[in-house]
């Protein structure tokens, strides 16, 4: 005989308030998880340990959404995956690995990834993970990447979007990572003192990269770019807040991001079109990021070193300080460029120069500068470059060479709202010279 | 008058959900026990769980044929079940249709279920 029916649900007994999960807690359960594994097991089980945060994920997600979240879920999701790591380990009887994790099984197997003091144990974890990615050894950003894929919970679609690369070619390049970490013994701790300063250039530089990838691109694919932004502004957050990383240059770098996030929801017109600074509207700039990100850039300026993060948060910060386009301290953001291009040559700082150098000194100018950018057939890919020459060449009344370059920029432009942007342009050119 | 129903999800394995970022995982879980939660509270939701997605086969004469299964990977496992208390069907199908795991490949089976049990005794609810 069947057994009786019920009226009140049993999930209701110890989980009276199903979904109730932190925000996001799977991407930021997911860094934590990967350091807590790689710190116990190695970083050269870092595929197993990857195949047994994913299953941990699966299982939640099957488990949770049908029996409600359990009021733990971070010690469920962390015993559910160190479950998988051991059974995967005793099954592999070649495993020089065996004998640890059995001894792991019988002293630790009861105990929770997750302690009852997890702050510091999860802020340690994450970021020697932190470090790991950025080794030295790999490429910056294969770093970014792995980053991403580890302690962002990203998967590889995301990452793949985020780069604007193929999931293939990505997926290739972790795997070459992976085994690059494993062939170094790369060491999952935090570097030794006299080792720090040259390992965080490595992971400001990834962080740097990680928020420009969103930053540059974020209009192509909105709510994923900002949230690689908001990662990077997460995990520098989480750096500074640690000895290790309490640094000037973080602080600088920590500020230009946050300054430049400010500036996010003036971006797109409200039919999605691309907006210059100039047209945007300034007061629908986050003034709490602003105000945040100023203090971060006031922190910055202890001590003597002057990278490249205080000259681009200097930047920003004439930006966001102005109350007008017309108001803005361009004189300074030229000299920043100046100080930029002799600390940190390269053809796109040369370009955001001529920029400036335009609105000091005219767009006759700024194009002169252009020429003068002595690898500038670098760029011509980049849309960048022929929507500036474009924009210089109208404010000149020059429509027809203003016409030819836009049409440049259109044909190489990626994402909509630039596209978008660029049409509008030609048709006013157009509509002028009629 | 109600009755009882249930619905039995298939297609709840972890190959359905692999390809989920982190978030649309969070999602879902949030959106799942909200149908849940709410049918609960309105008292057509009685029972409900997962199921683990392996077990024992157990078949032949005296049950002398036990193997493991059914299997993970198969979308036709049954990966768990609500039990209503509802009108009707066509109340049953409605809240199914409702249902966040649509989107995501979950197949529902609704299936009444009769008041009685093959000995004729009354089990549930009249």
């Amino acid at each position: 005989m069947p057994p009786p029916l019920r009226h009140t649900a049993p999930v209701a007994e110890d989980t009276a308030q199903p979904g109730a999960l932190v925000e996001h807690f799977f991407r930021e359960e997911s860094g934590r998880l990967h350091g807590a594994l790689l710190r116990r097991f190695g970083v050269h089980h870092l595929t197993l340990v990857e195949d047994a945060v994913q299953e941990a994920m699966l299982r939640a997600l099957r488990h949770w959404s049908m029996g409600g979240v359990p009021p733990n879920p971070s010690a469920w999701i962390s015993r559910v995956a160190i479950n998988h790591v051991l059974d995967a380990l005793r099954r592999d009887h070649t495993s020089a690995a065996k004998q640890d994790a059995l001894t792991f099984t019988e002293t630790e197997r009861a105990a929770d990834l997750a302690a009852p003091d997890p702050d510091n144990v999860i802020a340690d974890d994450t970021l020697r993970l932190l470090f790991t990615c950025c080794h030295p050894t790999l490429p910056l950003d294969a770093q970014a990447a792995l980053a991403l894929k580890t302690l962002c919970g990203f998967n590889l679609t995301e990452i793949a979007r985020a780069f604007l690369a193929s999931e293939a070619a990505i997926e290739k390049q972790l795997t070459r990572t992976k085994q690059r970490l494993r062939d170094s013994q790369a060491e999952f701790a935090l570097p030794a003192e006299r080792e720090l300063d040259a390992r965080l250039d490595g992971v400001l530089a990834t962080l740097y990269l990680l928020f420009n990838e969103g930053y540059k691109a974020s209009l192509g694919d909105e709510l994923l770019r900002e949230d690689l932004c908001a990662e990077a502004i997460r995990l520098t957050r989480m750096l500074l807040a640690h000895p290790i990383g309490d640094r000037p240059a973080a602080h600088a770098l920590l500020a230009l991001m946050l300054l430049h996030s400010a500036r996010f929801p003036a971006r797109l017109g409200a039919d999605g079109t691309l907006l210059r600074l100039g047209d945007q509207d300034r007061s629908t700039w986050d003034q709490a990021a602003i105000d945040a990100g100023l203090q971060h850039l006031a922190r910055a300026a202890a001590g003597n070193q002057l990278t490249e993060y205080h000259l681009h948060a200097g930047i920003a910060a004439s930006h966001c300080i102005a109350t007008d386009s017309a108001g803005t301290d361009w004189a300074r953001i030229l000299a920043h460029y100046d100080a930029l291009l002799e600390l940190k040559p390269s053809p796109v700082v040369a370009l955001n120069r001529a920029v400036a150098v335009a609105n000091c000194h005219g767009p006759q100018a700024g194009l002169d500068a252009i020429d003068a950018i002595p690898d500038v057939d670098r760029l011509a890919t980049q849309h960048l470059l022929h929507a500036v020459r474009g924009e210089l060449h109208a404010r000149l009344g020059q429509h027809a060479a203003a016409t030819t370059s836009f049409r440049r920029a259109l044909a190489l432009a990626r994402v909509a709202p630039e596209q978008l942007h660029l049409s509008r342009e030609i048709e006013r050119l157009e509509a002028c010279s009629d | 008058m109600s009755h009882p129903h249930l619905l039995l999800f298939r297609n709840t394995g972890p190959e359905t959900h692999a390809h989920l970022s982190a978030d649309e995982r969070q999602d879902l879980i949030e959106r799942w026990n909200a149908w849940f939660v709410g049918l609960r509270d309105a008292g057509k939701a009685l029972d409900g769980r997962p199921l683990e997605l392996s077990g024992r086969l157990v078949s032949g004469p005296g049950g002398k044929r036990v193997t493991d299964g059914p299997f993970a990977e198969s979308n036709e496992a049954v990966g768990g079940y609500v039990l209503l208390n509802v009108a009707d069907l066509d109340e049953a199908t409605a809240i199914a249709q409702q249902h966040p795991g649509l989107e995501h490949g979950l197949i529902i089976e609704v299936r009444p279920m009769p008041p009685t049990c093959h000995l004729g005794v009354v089990t549930g609810p009249a």
